[in-house]
């Protein structure tokens, strides 16, 4: 039997509780580096001892689990510099762990004596890492720097966004490249060729998630935040 | 329409909305991705992040919005509006919605009802294997060149060329050039 939860999570419940009801919440606690073994300690004592911003860490937390967008409350703030930090360490496990993991199951895949299809699979692969690793460079490189900006009230050039966009043409590109591993590569070790699938599968989901992230809480703070600079 | 079918169901209750939802997952006749929202504060939210094909709402939970207000917000005016009708209401304003169900409805009733509105007797059609042209389209295409040069040396018009394309698309769900090599290769299209 699964267990469900209906309500969000909120600043009092166990971190363990959260984990074992949702175990994708243990990508959001590594990428604000809180490591396990906290016992029964609720989820805002252990941001506390982690110097975590209990409402962002929510926020995130309650975005993920409902997978819809979550109506903050109007008292709610989110803390732009942890959502950064957050933000930044999920990029790094994207380009420096996931997509290079991802890479190299695949390579272990792959049949002997088809040269040209195993090309085409690591080209299809690799065009689109090449693009995640753009877009997610660019956020790190222009669009954290103009938000630090805006913080530090120093006068910078209005940025325009287009990230949403590009959020769904990267979560279309890998939905393509599983269909067409599904429908198409004639693998001949079933065991590894799913595996290089879970991972797909789950990467998926988290891009998909991380993406939301930046689209329903990044994107309207820096948008208050610009208004009240505005002011 | 593409699968999964997107759908948003808008139902004050929680009841009425998990039965709903329990009633769409027995249905199997297409994927669909449901998301559920109670509160009509949430709609325009929610319209955005799911751009969904079918709409299915409570036209007492409506309120001051409408649904031409609805697809115009989300720039779909194909949108399916579905009334899920649970108390008297009056007719016309049942007129707008595209689909009525009914509490009392069966699950053979909301499925067909639901099939009728979605699936595209047209679409159906079409998910043929690739035409002999198409074929040779795909390997024009993976071999980089420009919807110009593939209809100067099929003979055809590039707006042929741009129907092929799509139609391409639409049978094997590949839209990338990258994705079109790899079938290519598999069904033997092409050596490289």
């Amino acid at each position: 039997m699964s267990t469900f939860r209906f309500r969000n999570y909120g600043e009092q419940d166990a971190m363990s509780d959260l984990i074992s009801e949702h175990y994708p919440a243990l990508f959001v606690l590594s990428r604000f580096q809180i490591a396990l073994g906290f016992g029964d300690k609720s989820i805002s004592e252990v941001c506390r001892e982690n110097n975590i911003d209990t409402p962002t860490f929510l926020a995130i937390i309650n975005l993920m689990v409902k997978h819809q967008p979550v109506i903050l409350p109007a008292e709610t703030t989110i803390s732009l510099s942890s959502l950064m930090d957050y933000l930044h360490r999920s990029h790094d496990y994207f380009l420096l762990y996931r997509l290079p993991e991802i890479r190299k199951k695949l390579v272990n895949v792959l049949n002997e004596n088809q040269e040209d299809l195993n090309k085409a699979v690591l080209g299809y692969f690799d065009k689109f890492a090449t693009e995640v690793k753009k877009h997610m460079l660019s956020e790190n490189n222009k669009v954290f720097p103009y938000v630090k900006a805006l913080l530090q009230k120093e006068n910078c050039e209005k940025y325009v966004f287009g990230f949403k966009k590009q959020h769904e043409r990267i979560e279309t590109s890998l939905t393509e490249f599983k269909n067409i591993l599904i429908k198409y590569y004639p693998a001949q070790n079933t065991n590894e060729i799913n595996s290089v699938l879970f991972d797909i599968f789950s990467c998926e989901r988290d891009l998909a998630s991380h993406n939301a992230v930046e689209d329903y809480l990044f994107l309207p703070a820096i948008e208050a935040l610009e208004k009240q600079s505005a002011s | 329409m593409s699968y999964p079918v997107k759908m948003v169901l808008v139902e004050p209750s929680v009841i009425i909305r998990s039965g709903l939802l329990s009633v769409l997952r027995q249905l199997n006749t297409f994927q669909m991705d449901v998301l559920e929202v109670s509160e009509v504060k949430q709609l325009k939210t929610s319209l955005h992040w799911k751009k969904p094909d079918v709409l299915i709402i409570n036209p007492a939970a409506l309120m001051v919005f409408s649904l031409q207000q609805i697809k115009k917000e989300i720039g779909n005016p194909q949108l399916k509006c579905v009334a899920l009708q649970s108390s008297l209401v009056d007719a016309n304003g049942l007129k707008a919605y595209d689909e009525v169900i009914s509490l009392y409805d069966t699950t053979e009733q909301i499925n067909e009802k639901l099939c009728r509105l979605i699936i595209d007797p047209e679409e159906e059609k079409h998910q043929e294997t690739l035409t002999l042209r198409e074929k040779e389209i795909i390997v024009c295409v993976i071999k980089g060149m420009t919807n110009k040069e593939i209809a100067d040396k099929l003979h055809l018009s590039s707006h042929t060329v741009v129907s092929h394309r799509r139609n391409i698309a639409n049978k094997l769900k590949i839209h990338s050039t990258a994705g079109l090599t790899i079938y290519a290769i598999v069904n033997k299209l092409v050596v490289i």
